[in-house]
């Protein structure tokens, strides 16, 4: 016999996996935009509105479930867990936001000369990775692909801090490019972050371990 | 290390050929609350009736295993069981007041065991009213029937009447199953301070009850001790998977 509270996880759950659809569409197309030059502000921004708009859905839904039905065990750690990612994915949707903006004020990576573009696509590949694997993970409970992400993070962390070094010894030609670089290698960094956080959530909701993938 | 207050070995309880409860090792700590859960006949009742020997009360019952009350086996031979039982008080399903005056309910315990003097009775019963946090609601009626006041009150006074004779270890069978919420708020919260002098053991069908004021939980299931921890491991993560079914509601 299935309990009450199963349909409501339910919904929750499916969600959730919406959310995680949509962000990374959100991520991918900020991403393309910001390399290609081209503009996509105001489609990342309805598509970053409408994940808040589920975020805090998603919220409500993990009140009400706490309200009637007193979770505990893993209904209680897969409502924690879901309200958390639920937050993160919204994250996402906000630094792809700030990503598709740098392109609308400082034309984004298309003024920086060709190395650059290499290096920034090469890290935005990894972070979407991460952020399709962060999504899977959550779809499908897997605990081992979440754990997976883990090295990814630490390399993605390591081309953030060595992209700043590079910028010190060889300054691009423009302040434009300067600036954008930063703000996209920074913000990428910051997905990168929210992704390992979605999956520490997912091995938490699977197995009430409390791990740090940092 | 925290104090042990009493410590059950192998604790088997049988009613003739069927066994209620068997092999139950488990430590009860001192000055916490312990929730004993599990579904009905899976011998939670059996298993804190056997911690002060109210079992034997049943001519078919038959204790295997020890009991050790403060290190002591509260079923050898010398164990006084007047003594045991004052030490080791219990509170029931349904609040049972005798048919006597309020006064008289609270001091009814303390006259047994030899206190007379009206001056300290009076003092017993006013300690232990304030005790249960009945004090104020019945101090200008004390000597009016118990039959009068209501569940919850009863419920109160049976525990003010249980401390009046200064046990150590208070056990309760579902003393809130009877109650309305407001009288079962009442109880939990005074189930929670009275920890801090006495250790408490409860039984209760009630989850969310276990989980609001137990220390530790217990988790019985076919007679045997499934698991045993802290309430917060026990609700958020348990390790046995009937735990997680029970607690969950897939079964029960």
């Amino acid at each position: 016999m299935s309990r009450i509270i199963d349909t409501v996880l339910e919904e929750l759950s499916v969600m959730l996996c919406r959310m995680g659809k949509l962000t990374y569409e959100t991520v991918s197309l900020s991403i393309k935009g910001c390399l290609n030059g081209t503009s996509v502000y105001s489609q990342v921004h309805e598509m970053s509105d409408a994940l808040v708009s589920m975020s805090d859905q998603a919220e409500d839904k993990t009140f009400e479930l706490i309200a009637r039905f007193q979770p505990v065990a893993s209904d209680l750690r897969t409502i924690k867990s879901y309200m958390k990612i639920a937050y993160d994915f919204a994250r996402y949707s906000r630094y792809a936001l700030d990503i598709s903006y740098i392109n609308e004020q400082f034309g984004g990576l298309k003024e920086c000369e060709e190395w650059i573009s290499e290096y920034i696509e090469k890290m935005s590949e990894k972070v979407l990775n991460m952020v399709r694997s962060s999504v899977d993970a959550l779809r499908s409970h897997n605990t081992q692909l979440a754990k997976s992400i883990a090295k990814t993070e630490e390399e993605v962390d390591k081309m953030y801090s060595k992209y700043l070094d590079k910028l010190i010894e060889k300054a691009p030609a423009t302040s434009k490019c300067t600036i954008s670089s930063v703000l996209v290698v920074r913000y990428l960094e910051r997905i990168a972050d929210h992704a390992t956080y979605v999956c520490e959530s997912v091995i938490y909701l699977a197995t009430g371990e409390k791990t740090t993938l940092r | 290390m925290m104090p042990i207050k009493i410590e059950t070995k192998n604790l088997g309880v049988s009613f003739g050929e069927a066994k209620a409860i068997d092999g139950i090792s488990m430590k009860i700590f001192a000055n916490k609350v312990t929730a004993v859960i599990g579904p009905s006949g899976c011998g939670k009742s059996t298993f804190i009736r056997g911690l002060n020997r109210m079992n034997e009360i049943v001519g078919k019952a038959k204790t295997s295993g020890e009991v050790l009350l403060d290190g002591q086996n509260i079923y050898s031979e010398d164990f006084d069981v007047v003594e045991l039982r004052r030490r080791v008080g219990m509170i029931f399903q349904k609040p049972n007041p005798f048919p006597k005056s309020i006064f008289d309910n609270v001091a009814f315990g303390p006259r047994i065991h030899g206190t007379h003097d009206q001056e300290s009775l009076r003092k017993i019963v006013e300690t232990n009213l304030k005790k249960a946090v009945l004090w104020e609601e019945v101090s200008d009626r004390l000597n009016k029937s118990a039959m009068d006041l209501s569940g919850g009150q009863q419920q109160r006074l049976c525990i003010a009447r249980a401390l009046a004779v200064e046990p150590e270890v208070i056990l309760m069978d579902e003393p809130c199953s009877a109650l309305d919420p407001i009288a079962t708020a009442k109880i939990e919260s005074l189930i929670r301070t009275l920890s801090q002098e006495y250790t408490v053991i409860i039984v209760t069908h009630n989850m969310q009850q276990a989980s609001r004021v137990a220390d530790y939980t217990a988790f019985l299931y076919l007679g045997r001790l499934v698991e045993f921890g802290q309430t917060k491991d026990i609700f958020e993560n348990p390790k046995s998977e009937i735990t997680e079914k029970y607690i969950t509601g897939e079964f029960g």
